[in-house]
């Protein structure tokens, strides 16, 4: 890599600025990027990154600065200048047509056409297959966005956005829905479109995905660039970029206190999701954490919706500190005591359009406040309390969920959950995408609930809280339980062992 | 500061200083139309689609639809007049035809529950169903009430206010205490804000849904005899375009296609502004045809103006 000083940059945003009715939002931010480089942004959640690469898509107009491209200076940009100026993002959201081809979402509103001006299928394909042979990447074009697993749609994403032949990429958490393989694989991919001098900003929550791939980093918090590092040796500390995210040293991050664990109160028995499918067996006791291990696609998702009757189970049996249980549905488990806060806030755990008081009382409502008429202009004496526990940032608690950053949100389901005061708590990727405050605060609460006697299951795909959080860790695999690990066997190297499989006694 | 923008952003309010307007403005064209007797006329003619469009309303809100509702009223008025032309008694006549459009509802919520197919597919369906229903009851012909609804249709208290008026604020009352001060309302709301959130929140979805359904066919019979008691006759395709009515005056009040959003009082206010204009150009005798024409506009230019603020954020 070149030093970046010799070069001219592709892209200088000089004291961008932002507000939104009255508050800063971006507060002067100053940002370049170089031809071939990888410029990470780092950040927590609502501390800027999202509208500054709104600024730079053109869908925001800037409070103020400049940005500097090919010579020209730019007050604002639109969405056309911008992809004129090749400028594209790869979008966290999914924006690819479920119903279409892989090559045809790739040329969605680019397509390509033959003399006569009709769309032209077999360059769409035959140009999609070149890119993927170039790319290293092995799909089908021909296959149907809604047959492709998650991961593969997001590299149909990259390629869609490299079709148009960008000059500069921006990348927001493009490994957040992708297992440990995977996300190498994209990692290597990001490599390759730099290497073609394409400039990358780079947005991720995965520190150590950082480290590996930044050329330089750049930490935003409250609107404005704290530091920029320079990363040529790949070994820029994890601590130094937390810190700054957060402004102050996160030694006490992971709050796992150790509490006396008590007797069995959930035990499960030769739970079959299907006919024909894996006998699954496993307890959780009073006061512990059992963390649940396994790639994307492992069933561990599966395995707690058939727990808690969200989805049909062929058979086994629930018992609740001993006894057994009969659950159907969500609302027998409920009755029963269990706590879903589900892997996908805004498809399955929120009215986005409801108000955090509204979202916050939907389980409780006939359960914590009884009665067959109610009045929510009383109701926030409830929750307020969860509000303020929970450090949830709102105006006030009629506040639509929607307005909320992914970590608030979040805490308004666990804040749903907590008021309903259940025993068993079944956390499914509880901190994926959150901020580091506010996955300290779920570690918190994960903690003051097993104090209480209550048992936690928690999925999840983020190594250290697993490893650091778990009393005990049930690796999953092909939909079935491979491995318990416990006490010094918890760590990273044993849980991708099991997870991937490969072990000699398996088949 | 922030609380005052919340009420400027209200489409209520918006709803209400428009329909002062239209009323201030045509007040002073024709000094008639502030006459007490018109007001009242106007809440006389608004009746029927006001009922009506409380039960569209509920459903929206709880992220339903239904295009029958016009069909079930006529079903349930033509068997009230059946009853009656065959000597039953008036209770007879009422109770079965309510019965008839709670029945029509929850057959509606059934199908749509347990099917999970698009209800407004469904109740375009259901709505045939119905329709050819009354047909075959009546006889495709004009059936009389015989004066039998006369004691609803033609009293009035204190010799001013009819009754129906104050069944039109009954219904509207019921609507809105059912949705905002009820838990079975609230979870309604809540089925209408996020279907699957509301399932895995403990909510038995299925069941709420058909019992929606079948409140919304409740609130259809009840417009039928409010319906019958005003022309003393019904036929079987008198209820054709009530359900577009309703749907209209309750997206004018701000209930969305979305569900989990929109008040009752909003659409009752909706409903209000469309009888204003309605009555308004009667009474400046704009001519049949012209009118039409002008009420479309008029819903056209209300709803984007309501979407004002969705249109900003793109």
């Amino acid at each position: 890599m070149n030093r970046t000083e010799e070069r001219t940059p592709l892209l200088k945003m000089q004291d961008i600025t932002k507000e939104f009715s009255g508050v800063y939002a971006l507060s002067g931010i100053t940002l370049d990027l170089y031809p071939s480089e990888v410029h990470c942004l780092v950040g927590e959640n609502g501390a800027g990154k999202s509208t500054l690469m709104k600024i730079l898509s053109g869908a925001y107009v800037p409070g103020g600065g400049s940005i500097w491209m090919d010579g020209q200076v730019y007050k604002t940009l639109n969405p056309v200048l911008s992809k004129e100026l090749g400028i594209n993002i790869v979008y966290q959201e999914n924006d690819l047509v479920p119903s279409m081809n892989v090559a045809e979402n790739i040329y969605v509103g680019n397509e390509k056409t033959n003399s006569f001006g009709f769309v032209d299928f077999k360059a769409m394909v035959s140009e999609t297959k070149r890119q993927m042979e170039e790319l290293n990447i092995e799909i089908d074009p021909l296959v149907k966005i809604e047959d492709l697993s998650v991961s593969d749609q997001q590299f149909v994403k990259i390629l869609k956005a490299l079709s148009v032949e960008p000059r500069i990429l921006i990348m927001d958490e493009p490994t957040s829905m992708f297992n440990v393989e995977d996300a190498a694989k994209v990692l290597e991919l990001v490599r390759t479109i730099a290497a073609r001098g394409i400039g990358i900003i780079y947005i991720s929550h995965f520190l150590e995905e950082i480290r590996q791939i930044a050329d330089r980093v750049t930490v935003i918090r409250d609107g404005a660039v704290i530091n920029t590092y320079e990363n040529p040796n790949r070994d820029i500390r994890i601590s130094t970029m937390t810190r700054d995210m957060v402004g102050r040293p996160v030694d006490t991050f992971y709050q796992k206190e150790h509490h006396p664990i008590g007797d069995v109160m959930l035990e499960i028995r030769d739970l079959q999701l299907e006919k024909g499918s894996p006998r699954i067996s496993f307890f959780v006791r009073s006061g512990e954490i059992l963390g649940m291990a396994g790639m994307v696609g492992a069933g561990r998702t599966e395995i707690v919706r058939a727990i808690t009757g969200a989805d049909r189970r062929w058979g086994g049996e629930i018992l609740i500190n001993g006894t057994k249980v009969e659950i159907h549905n969500p609302e027998e488990s409920i009755r029963h005591g269990f706590a879903h806060i589900t892997e996908d806030r805004q498809e399955l755990g929120l009215m986005l359009g409801g108000s955090v008081l509204e979202n916050a009382t939907i389980v409780g409502l006939g359960r914590k406040i009884k009665g067959f008429f109610v009045n929510i202009r009383k109701h926030p004496v409830f929750i307020q309390p969860l509000v303020e526990k929970l450090r949830i940032k709102v105006p006030d608690v009629w506040t639509e969920a929607v307005y909320l950053s992914g970590g608030n949100q979040q805490k308004v389901v666990l804040a749903k959950w907590l008021f309903a005061e259940q025993e068993i708590y079944i956390f499914d990727e509880p901190t994926r995408g959150i901020d580091v405050n506010a996955k300290a605060e779920f570690y918190k609460q994960m903690s003051a609930l097993t104090k209480q006697g209550k048992c936690i299951i928690m999925i999840s795909s983020d190594m250290p809280e697993l490893i650091s959080m778990s009393d005990r860790v049930l690796v999953i695999r092909d939909g079935a339980v491979r491995a318990e690990l416990t006490g010094e066997r918890i760590t990273e190297q044993e849980i991708i062992k099991e997870a991937l499989g490969g072990g000699k006694d398996e088949a | 500061m922030k609380h005052r923008k919340r009420f400027l952003k209200d489409q209520r309010i918006l709803l209400a200083l428009v329909i002062l307007l239209i009323v201030a403005v045509v007040s002073i064209i024709n000094p008639r139309f502030i006459a007490v007797k018109n007001l009242i006329t106007i809440f006389q003619q608004i009746s029927v689609i006001g009922i009506l469009t409380m039960a569209m309303s509920m459903l929206l809100i709880g992220g339903g639809i239904d295009l029958s509702i016009g069909n079930i009223m006529v079903l349930s008025g033509v068997v009230m007049a059946r009853v009656l032309g065959d000597g039953g008694s008036v209770m007879t006549a009422v109770a079965l035809g309510v019965l008839v459009g709670i029945a029509c509802g929850l057959l509606n919520g059934a199908v749509i529950a347990k099917s999970k197919c698009i209800p407004l597919i469904i109740t375009l369906g259901t709505s045939q169903v119905f329709y050819g229903l009354a047909l075959t009851i009546s006889g495709g012909r004009i059936m009389s009430f015989g004066g039998a609804f006369n004691a609803i249709g033609k009293t009035r208290l204190f010799d001013v206010f009819p009754v129906m008026l104050f069944v039109l604020i009954f219904m509207v009352a019921v609507s809105y205490v059912l949705m905002n001060r009820t838990r079975f309302g609230r979870r309604i709301v809540a089925i209408g804000g996020n279907e699957k959130n509301a399932f895995l929140s403990g909510i038995h979805v299925i069941k709420y849904k058909i019992l929606i359904y079948g409140i919304a066919g409740f609130f259809c019979s009840v417009a039928a005899i409010i319906f019958s008691a005003r022309i003393d006759s019904i036929t079987a395709n008198a209820g054709a375009g009530y359900e577009t009515s309703a749907l209209t005056a309750a997206i004018i009040g701000g209930v969305t296609f979305d569900g989990g959003k929109g008040t009752i009082s909003g659409a009752f206010l909706g409903c209000v502004l469309m009888g204003v204009i309605s009555n308004a150009m009667n009474i400046l005798q704009v001519e049949t045809y012209i009118q039409t024409i002008i009420t479309g506009g008029i819903i056209v230019s209300a709803v984007v103006l309501s979407n004002i603020n969705n249109m900003k954020k793109k």
